[in-house]
């Protein structure tokens, strides 16, 4: 039986220890800048013509960019710059940001259930509070 | 040639998908392309290039909403962008029932109806990866998951 031999940079970890529950991300992913569907959305609609142009729409740009739209939250980019200024100042991990971006939670029970990586970072109130702030944007939005 | 270089790296990179990185979904800026290297043997030229890109990768435990695609009776499949998750029927509440007589089939309990085109919110069981796809399965049988309103 021979031995693997490991070469060049860090090995990627095996898939079955990575957890987002644990917020263990792997290497590659646990500094990774984080985006909501938002700004995914505003990226993706950006190339969307130059794409088109060059006839080089590729299956899984159109199918997420059809996602996005479809459950992209908030729908300018004023709206997007606010709501990463409430997550800003928070001690929240990029995911965590994006998640609670993305899934719009109505309150911190619901919030920590889904991200529970965030456990103790944050106050339930304070985490209401943000909540509830992130409602508004979306509710008064242009 | 950096226009061409430029362009290939499009063409090649965007929308792979590697156990590693996830599906590449779109490069999103070039941030240095090397002097490019003759192959010995070969005539064709190597070109390092730094670029940054969004790439969608899933993990055990995250919480993603998507859209049913089909209902059998051994579970449903549902869609996040390109990825595909099944939950099976084990993974969805003891009070939905498989209904084939609907038209589409679906899973119904007295208030919800899942099927086609129903958008989920679905929590990542888990994942497996071989070269160039992802196959996920995903459970809708704790709080706050299942048919979103």
């Amino acid at each position: 039986m021979r031995m693997p031999k490991n070469r060049g940079p860090a090995r990627p970890q095996a898939e079955e220890t990575l957890d987002a529950a644990r917020l263990e991300l792997g290497d590659d992913f646990q500094e990774a800048e984080c985006l909501l569907i938002s700004e995914v959305r505003v990226l993706l609609e950006a190339q969307y013509d130059a794409k088109k142009e060059d006839k080089n729409l590729k299956e899984v740009y159109t199918k997420t960019l059809e996602y996005v739209q479809k459950f992209s939250r908030y729908t300018n980019r004023d709206t997007i710059k606010e709501v990463r200024a409430l997550l800003k100042p928070t001690e929240l991990e990029a995911f965590e940001c994006a998640q609670l971006g993305n899934l719009c939670c109505s309150e911190w029970e619901e919030a920590k259930s889904l991200v529970p990586s965030i456990g103790s970072k944050i106050s339930d109130d304070d985490l209401d509070s943000l909540l509830k702030q992130m409602d508004s944007l979306k509710k008064y939005q242009g | 040639m950096r226009e061409f270089v430029t362009k290939r790296l499009y063409q090649d990179v965007e929308g792979t998908c590697t156990g590693r990185y996830g599906y590449i979904v779109a490069v999103v800026a070039i941030m240095d392309i090397k002097m490019g290297k003759i192959i010995p043997g070969l005539g064709s030229a190597e070109f390092e290039v730094q670029y940054s890109a969004i790439l969608f990768k899933p993990f055990r435990n995250e919480v993603m909403d998507a859209v049913v695609n089909t209902v059998n009776k051994i579970g449903f499949f549902a869609s996040a962008g390109p990825l595909n998750i099944f939950v099976s029927h084990s993974l969805i509440p003891a009070d939905m029932e498989f209904d084939p007589h609907t038209n589409p089939p679906s899973f119904h309990s007295e208030d919800i109806k899942i099927e086609k085109g129903t958008l989920v919110r679905v929590k990542i069981s888990g994942t497996r990866i071989d070269a160039t796809e992802i196959y996920a399965i995903g459970t809708i049988k704790e709080d706050y998951l299942g048919v979103i309103e």
